[in-house]
């Protein structure tokens, strides 16, 4: 298949068409805006409807009723619109209604944002989190997979190098495997039959047919999330195998992470990587295997420390585990600062290692 | 192998235009390319800078370029910070009018070409990028100079269609500039 050079918005935008997502809503807020952007311009086209909302409340709550009525559905913003977003999150997660919530970042701040949540009872939300381009394209089409595969919502973690660098890529639908058919759909195909469909957080159901209640629902939600937690974890590491010092880091900072120990292992240093692919569920059991014979482990996140919690959760030894990266923003506050920068990540590296 | 070129300028200048054609003709090509922009508010003066990395397999380069092979330098203004990642014995093609060379490292190969000058010459002060380009096309051999044309071309939008032959001419008078020098 021939490559197109497109910005990492556009070719997320392509791929999310390509996985079937035929309704968009958000509010313009950067470096998501891209996305709106090209989704208002590309999903028309294949038959779809974007709509830039007046909120992102309004936003996120359209993409959650376009998704109950059974189309694959999307939304998205920077950490900062997402923060209004969730009450219908939760509330999604909760009455099984499955979309994608794509958070195009200013930077890494929004780790616990997506990955403990802000709204209110016993829920997670898959987080995937790519390192490059053409990571998230696959990641878009995984994340709709997914969310029809466990009825949840999930995110798409990126950033402004994924949204605004051009890469080429090929865009063609990517096949995981068969999902469970949407019976749950308020299609209307039952209205006026007597046997109309529900979706309701509280699932207490109708008078003529009782739900199972919430205590019986959130249970069985609970126990939904127990199980996917082991099933969809994803990661990858390299050099771990004899690995003294062991860097962790996710997204964007994964892949400059890797670059620069690569580097440092071709120089004899016993320095391996590990990058988090989900956030959530995190793959505790692989860094703790990873970080077996590693003396130190190292974590690169920009931000004042929020991934280091389950770094420390699940390395052997969490007096082990030392932070090397920090806030970074740039001047103008809608992008990385100077420390997602490979000679600076070096520098700390090796200055944790003497 | 993977080469990577950083092209510095200020707003105005055609900097990101000329990294995305060069981007786009790799592409074309079938190579891989990636492109990465960084440029302030201000679309006139301002700093404009860009990389562009090109390789026959899926890229290993970052984002933010920790180095790079290669350079073009069109202002000397926001220059430093780039002409400190290029390699030794890089090729850097320089604005020569508005670029001081004898500032520059003393183990890059440095071309200088008067872009602004033959870009009036030939088609106007606007296509001084692409006489940029065609000059660093010429002694890297990034692409093929068809390529660079058909970009240049496919990029335009229809209301700029009418400068599609004098930007032909700025890339073509660019490599003749530096025609037989690498």
């Amino acid at each position: 298949m021939s490559r197109e050079l497109l910005e990492g918005s556009a070719a997320i935008a392509e791929s999310a068409i390509a996985a079937g997502c035929r309704f968009f809503a958000g509010y313009p807020m950067s470096p998501f805006t891209g996305l709106l952007e090209n989704m208002s311009q590309r999903l028309p086209a294949a038959g779809g409807v974007c709509i830039n909302a007046e909120s992102e409340i309004e936003g996120v709550n359209m993409t959650l009723g376009a998704a109950a009525a059974g189309f694959r559905a999307a939304t998205g913003s920077c950490g900062q619109g997402i923060a209004l977003m969730q009450e219908a999150i939760a509330e999604a997660a909760l009455n099984e209604t499955p979309f994608v919530v794509f958070n195009m970042a200013r930077s890494q701040q929004d780790y616990f944002q997506c990955t403990r949540g802000g709204g209110w009872g016993d829920y997670r939300t898959i987080t995937l989190a790519p390192a490059d381009v053409p990571e998230a394209v696959e990641h878009t089409q995984l994340a709709f997979h997914l969310a029809d595969k466990h009825r949840a919502p999930v995110i798409v973690y990126g950033d402004p190098l994924i949204a605004q660098t051009r890469v080429g890529v090929s865009i063609g639908r990517r096949d995981f495997g068969p999902v469970p058919a949407k019976d749950w759909a308020l299609d209307g195909s039952t209205s006026g039959t007597g046997r109309s469909k529900q979706v309701w957080t509280w699932a207490m159901g109708k008078a003529t047919e009782p739900g199972p209640g919430p205590d019986k629902h959130w249970r069985a939600i609970a126990d939904k999330f127990d199980a996917i937690e082991p099933l969809e974890q994803r990661h990858e590491q390299e050099h771990c195998a004899d690995a003294e010092t062991l860097v962790v880091a996710f997204g964007s900072a994964g892949k400059f992470v890797a670059y620069v120990v690569d580097e440092l292992r071709a120089e004899g240093h016993k320095v391996g990587w590990f990058r988090p692919v989900t956030l959530w569920p995190f793959p505790g059991p692989a860094l703790e295997a990873a970080a077996a014979s590693a003396r130190r482990v190292l974590v690169f996140e920009l931000n004042a420390g929020q991934m280091v919690d389950d770094v420390r959760l699940n390395v052997p030894d969490r007096r082990r585990v030392q932070r090397i990266g920090g806030v970074s923003i740039s001047e103008s506050g809608l992008t990385y600062g100077e420390l997602m920068d490979a000679p600076i990540i070096r520098q700390r590296i090796l200055e944790a290692v003497r | 192998m993977e080469r990577e070129l950083i092209v510095s300028g200020i707003g105005g200048q055609g900097i990101q235009l000329l990294a995305k054609t060069l981007a786009l003709a790799a592409t074309r090509e079938g190579r891989y390319a990636m492109l990465s922009a960084d440029y302030g508010g201000e679309m006139r003066g301002g700093p404009s800078k860009a990389s562009v990395v090109v390789g026959d397999e899926p890229l290993r380069a970052l984002p933010v370029l920790p180095s790079a092979w290669s350079a073009i330098l069109a202002h000397h203004r926001f220059s430093e910070s780039i002409v400190d990642r290029i390699r030794p014995g890089g090729p850097v093609v320089v604005n020569s009018k508005l670029v001081d060379t004898s500032v520059l490292r003393a183990d890059l190969v440095v071309h200088p070409v008067d872009a602004g000058a033959i870009a009036v010459e030939v088609a106007s002060a606007q296509a001084v990028g692409f006489v940029l380009l065609g000059a660093y096309n010429e002694v890297t051999h990034m692409v093929s100079n068809e390529a660079l044309v058909a970009a240049m071309t496919e990029l335009l939008p229809p209301y700029r269609r009418q400068h599609a032959p004098a930007n032909a001419r700025a890339l073509a008078a660019g490599a003749a500039a530096l025609a037989g020098v690498a």
